[in-house]
């Protein structure tokens, strides 16, 4: 088990988490039509910073605020003890080891940062990965930052695959029509101790999983397969009655939402309250596993959470937090 | 703890498998589809894969033709992502040549090497990919990964650049009994 | 029409990458999906994509795909009736 010692959350919505979580509980949309944004695409529906931002920039401001109500001798971005984490696609301007190391560069640690790109789950992953490395003793805390930004590059691949919805998207609606896609960045920061922060309330991380599809490259298993077993593995030891909240993917794609609809039947979760964030912040790719972990956990006082995603290469990820720690 | 058990180097110009050279004639991206006639020959899906996935297949393949282990995850890690089709899949969308190409883009995304190995060889456990920057760095988070479950692992480093410019260093990895 | 359905076989063989593939070895009238040539929504994608680069269709609703797609001829059909270059 690890802790989450600060997070932030960077968006169109508003600079902060807390920002960020008052948005969506006022109901405000970062979803805007965007006719001439890109040369060439068609008109596409997405949450997108009003000035281009630049990657490294967004990324230091995320990880720098996750830090800000956090006061303690004990932790350092610049210690050896600390690695960082990056999750992303497609990173700055289809680089994503560059940026990385940038951003350890910029607090001055010393440690070679690790990416995850595990398509969409990448943020999820990325959670698992540092998890891991701080129970193997490896580090005392990981600085887990998400972040991609929309380009020319993606919106016309996502046009290609057909996968845009034209208006802002319709998660678990008969009526959807594909996904919108979205740019953030998001840091958690995750420690071996539970590291007290003045006036905030802690979460820890419990568990994870990944699994893959071993089905199709683009399209979900019809079974749920992955996503399934993803679910059983993080609910060992828990009764469902003790789950507050599951933060579903939701993409608003045909398959991927109901590919969920039945891994989340098959596993017995059908009837826990669900979160569903794409109509906030479109499909912000490898910084969605860390916002929406974030902003599940602050919605839940007692009980527990479960985040999962799936992506493209039939890739599926779950983690389990507990949110009274 | 971690137990190398095999392992296969490929280079544009040489097989290496548990430390033997295996006799090719053809150099670069000709001879993975050389590998791919011999040691595979019935998955046509093979030739519609880039060729960051065509190596990690080929050596997948190999690695577990030979040893006769079926690993339950699969991770690989490089330092420089999907590059090379990342390039490939600007070309089809030039400014004046604008035709997107789904086939080209869905292998804009690292992972999906795991993903193709994943589904030849039937592997619903963990696949993931990581970027970094010395090979060195992926052997704790192959520990750790293990640390947390019994499995067989394959894992390694898994680069292409360029059409011809490759290398790959993959291993079996596993808990001792 | 026969020079029409050649034309597109070879588009279709390099397009979807079919090694060691000659357009004599795709019949014009078996289906290309499922049983056939056995292609996959990527490939269905990618067709599309050929219609609007070599001839000028654009298939906004990939449901109407299916009539279209039913094999190459209905293909070259579709096109002879449908192109703009």
């Amino acid at each position: 088990m690890v802790y989450c010692i600060g997070h932030s959350i960077i968006s169109p919505l508003g600079e902060g988490s807390q920002a960020n979580f008052e948005a969506v509980q006022a109901g405000r949309s970062g979803l805007k039509i965007y006719s001439d944004r890109f040369a060439d695409v068609e008109p596409f529906c997405a949450s997108l910073f009003d000035t281009p931002q630049d990657f490294v920039e967004l990324c230091v401001r995320s990880a720098q605020q996750s830090v800000v109500s956090l006061q303690h001798s004990a932790f350092s971005l610049a210690s050896k003890d600390t690695i960082f984490i990056l999750s992303t696609t497609k990173g700055d301007n289809l680089n994503l080891l560059r940026p990385a190391q940038q951003i350890a560069a910029h607090f001055g640690n010393p440690n070679p940062p690790i990416v995850v790109s595990n398509a969409c789950t990448s943020g999820v992953c990325a959670q698992i990965t540092a998890m891991r490395l701080l129970e193997a003793g490896l580090y005392q805390h990981a600085v887990v930052v998400g972040c991609d930004l929309q380009t020319r590059f993606i919106v016309s691949g996502f046009q290609s695959f057909k996968a845009l919805s034209p208006e802002p998207c319709l998660p678990f609606s008969e009526e959807r029509k594909g996904l919108n896609l979205g740019e953030a960045a998001a840091t958690i920061i995750y420690s071996r101790e539970r590291l007290s922060v003045s006036g905030e309330r802690c979460w820890a991380l419990e568990a994870g999983a990944i699994h893959n599809d071993a089905n199709h490259l683009s399209a979900p298993s019809r079974t749920g397969e992955g996503a399934y077993q993803c679910l059983m593995d993080v609910l060992q030891g828990v009764k469902k009655e003790e789950i507050g909240l599951i933060g579903v993917h939701g993409t608003a794609t045909l398959y991927n939402d109901a590919m969920e609809q039945t891994a989340l039947e098959r596993a017995g979760l059908q009837e826990i309250p669900r979160s569903v964030l794409k109509p906030y912040f479109g499909h912000t790719m490898g910084a969605a596993g860390v916002l929406e972990t974030i902003l599940c956990a602050m919605a839940v006082e007692k009980g527990y959470v479960i985040k999962m995603l799936s992506g493209f290469g039939g890739v599926n990820a779950a983690i389990r937090l507990k949110t009274e720690c | 703890m971690l137990k190398t058990e095999h392992y296969i180097v490929i280079t544009p110009r040489s097989v290496v498998l548990n430390g033997k050279a295996i006799e090719v004639n053809e150099t670069g991206s000709k001879m993975l589809v050389e590998l791919y006639r011999r040691y595979v020959g019935d998955y046509p899906k093979f030739f519609k894969m880039d060729t960051l996935c065509r190596l990690g297949f080929i050596a997948a393949e190999i690695l577990i033709k030979e040893s006769g282990r079926s690993p339950d995850a699969v991770i690989l890690a490089n330092r420089s992502a999907s590059i090379k089709n990342d390039t490939d899949y600007l070309a089809t969308i030039s400014e004046g040549n604008y035709y997107p190409s789904p086939a080209l883009f869905v292998y804009t995304l690292p992972n999906i090497v795991t993903g193709e190995i994943a589904i030849r060889q039937a592997i619903q456990g963990e696949t993931a990919f990581y970027i970094l920057d010395q090979e060195e760095q992926l052997e704790p988070i192959i520990l750790s990964t293990l640390h947390s479950k019994r499995s067989t692992v394959l894992a390694g480093w898994c680069e292409c650049s360029k059409e011809n410019e490759f290398y790959a260093k993959i291993q079996l990895y596993g808990t001792i009994d | 029409m026969e020079q029409l359905i050649e034309q597109l076989k070879h588009q279709i063989i390099e397009a979807l990458n079919f090694e060691d593939m000659t357009p004599a070895d795709i019949d014009t009238d078996a289906p290309l999906f499922g049983e056939g040539l056995g292609l996959d929504s990527i490939d269905a994608l990618e067709l599309i994509m050929l219609m609007d680069r070599e001839y000028g269709i654009k298939l906004a609703d990939p449901k109407a795909g299916k009539a279209i797609f039913q094999s190459v001829r209905t293909m070259a059909e579709y096109i002879q009736a449908n192109r703009t270059k």
